[in-house]
């Protein structure tokens, strides 16, 4: 209760003077966060648990939830630019978890064009732009999801995938055909290459989920199933021999690369966990700052760091969650631990202060606008 | 596995400062936490940054070697890459460098690790502790599988010395003692009985310098 008395602005407010408590939003939020009280029959939001994941904005009968991300009016304002932009009739809506790139989505869905919408579990996506997109003059939705158990606020997958079912049997009524709307899963996971790996056993460690085992004789094998695409065993792999797909290492590079080129200074780059911070829909223009978004803060690479300080990035802060918000199995903390060490050994050729590791939540927007403040200012 | 610490930056700076061109040697063997390519590429990164602030421009070639202290191995890997390199920095174990100092005689070789111990880690505790004196006289048998040779801080061969307190070390208290320890163990496998037997004094000369195979 103290930790939101100290924000002036959180993410989700409940409107209590229209609620009927008629309890949907609290049996669906994955966090506990809104419950009902016992004594006096209301439902209530205990704000510091909430992970922002917007299952009850777009669940709710009555609307009684506000939100500050991706909420209709701006969901709407993006699809109405983004259709002039990207000239297509094709929507594909996207999980930021499990959403490959372009050419990825492209060959899952088999489509070549399309409005891309990405956003942080598909679960939030109120049923209104389902029909504000057909409005549009959208003929196609496409929804990309991550598998069932692999979702990141358990439950948003798989009440999306009910839902979808619902709409199209009344969209098929409405002449909208059987499958208006597609639903396909999808998750990024580990890739191995046998040929680098020197048998360590560092992942098998690391590996929040055990999906990692090692045999002798036999090497390195990952469970895919139980993998669930933190990136921490790629960060921390001594012999590089592991990718996460979408993160690959080149790829990070090459964004690394332009930024540095692109940005003036001072140049501060932020690497973000996408649970952490919801990147705004309207772009983020800013000279000085540029972000790249990671699955966690696990995927944070020592490596990426000190190129972005080789290519005249003056500052890198890394905003992840804290350890008991952490998506991933409180993998959070480990790369926390991993960026002191990193820290440390800058401190001894004088670059201590060009490095730095917050935990923020986008339940409290305003605290990575702090924290890049005082960052800047050193 | 044997155990490193990585050396201050400015040691290493010292080292190689005289040099522009140098080869880092990881080494995927036994050093915990394993100093391979990423270990070599990070130094490399990072003493290249340094070396910018300091105004002068390193040239790094950053590798590993899947065991250092194999000289076969360590020359068919490094030769072909060793090329203009002027210098060598190994992240292997004291032997590691020895071995390329052996392989490669004109080539100065530095080391960027200080070798501790044999040892294993306690990976929740982050914590990583000798186990293996290498005394050539495994006496392990006889002892729960708890080495008093190198656990015990006084070394001693034949039970606790009476300076033991609550289970730890009068040397240092926040260390197991070691024959505490071996007490406990031996007596969970009801074997308490292997305390009592006399053993002979430990044989110094076993521990050697060279073993021909």
């Amino acid at each position: 209760m103290s930790e939101s008395a100290t924000h002036d602005v959180v993410a989700v407010k409940q409107n209590e003077d229209y609620c009927s408590s008629c309890s949907i939003c609290s049996s669906l939020c994955p966090y506990e966060a809104l419950k009902k009280d016992t004594e006096t029959g209301k439902i209530v939001l205990d704000i510091a648990k909430c992970q922002v994941c917007g299952l009850c904005y777009s669940n709710c009968p009555a609307k009684v939830i506000d939100i500050l991300y991706y909420d209709l009016d701006s969901l709407i304002k993006y699809l109405e630019r983004a259709k002039q932009e990207y000239a297509s009739d094709t929507l594909v809506i996207m999980c930021r978890g499990s959403a490959p790139d372009i050419t990825g989505v492209e060959k899952l869905f088999g489509i070549s064009k399309f409005i891309p919408l990405l956003v942080p579990c598909v679960g939030r996506i109120p049923d209104e732009i389902y029909f504000n997109a057909l409005l549009m003059g959208i003929k196609k939705i496409n929804i990309l999801a991550c598998d069932e158990d692999y979702c990141r606020y358990e439950r948003g997958s798989s009440v999306t995938g009910r839902k979808i079912i619902a709409l199209n049997l009344l969209l098929d009524q409405l002449g909208y055909g059987q499958e208006a709307i597609t639903l396909k899963r999808h998750s990024l996971k580990v890739q191995v290459d046998a040929n680098l790996c020197i048998a360590c056993g560092n992942c098998v460690f690391y590996c929040p989920y055990d999906a990692a085992k090692l045999e002798s004789p036999g090497g390195i094998n990952f469970d895919l199933a139980a993998c669930r695409g933190c990136g921490l065993c790629v960060a921390m792999c001594p012999a590089i021999a592991l990718e996460l797909e979408n993160w690959e290492k080149e790829r990070i590079s090459l964004v690394i690369n332009q930024l540095s080129s692109e940005m003036k200074p001072p140049k501060i780059l932020v690497f973000r966990c996408q649970w952490a911070v919801f990147p705004s829909l309207n772009g983020e223009p800013s000279p000085n700052v540029c972000f790249i978004d990671l699955p966690c803060a696990a995927r944070v690479d020592k490596f990426h760091i000190l190129e972005a300080l080789q290519k005249g990035i003056d500052g890198v802060l890394i905003a992840a969650c804290s350890e008991d918000d952490c998506k991933q199995e409180r993998a959070s903390g480990k790369a926390q631990h991993s960026i002191a060490a990193l820290s440390e050994r800058l401190g001894q050729i004088g670059l201590q202060d060009r490095l730095h590791f917050c935990t923020v939540s986008p339940r409290y927007p305003e605290e990575l606008d702090n924290e890049l403040a005082q960052f800047s200012q050193k | 596995m044997i155990v490193t610490t990585q050396k201050p930056l400015d040691e290493v700076l010292d080292f190689i400062s005289p040099y522009t061109s140098i080869l880092i040697a990881g080494c995927d063997g036994c050093t915990q936490p394993p100093r391979g390519l990423r270990e070599a590429k990070t130094l490399s990164q990072l003493l290249e940054l340094a070396g910018k602030l300091r105004h002068k421009d390193f040239n790094f070639k950053a590798t590993t070697v899947a065991k250092q202290c194999d000289n076969y191995l360590a020359a068919s890997i490094l030769k072909p890459q060793i090329n203009d390199a002027e210098a060598a920095l190994s992240l292997a174990c004291g032997i590691g460098v020895q071995t390329l100092a052996e392989v490669f005689p004109e080539l100065p070789v530095f080391p960027a690790q200080n070798t501790h111990f044999m040892g294993a880690e306690e990976r929740e505790a982050g914590a990583l502790e000798e186990r293996c004196a290498g005394c050539g006289d495994c006496l392990l048998a006889l002892t729960g599988g708890i080495c008093p040779v190198a656990r015990c801080s006084k070394g001693l061969l034949s039970g606790a010395c009476g300076g033991s307190k609550e289970g730890k070390c009068e040397l240092s208290p926040d260390r197991d003692c070691a024959w505490c320890l071996i007490y406990e163990q031996l007596k969970k496998q009801d074997k308490l009985h292997l305390l009592k037997e006399s053993r002979p004094p430990r044989d110094y000369q076993l521990s050697g310098w060279r073993i021909t195979t």
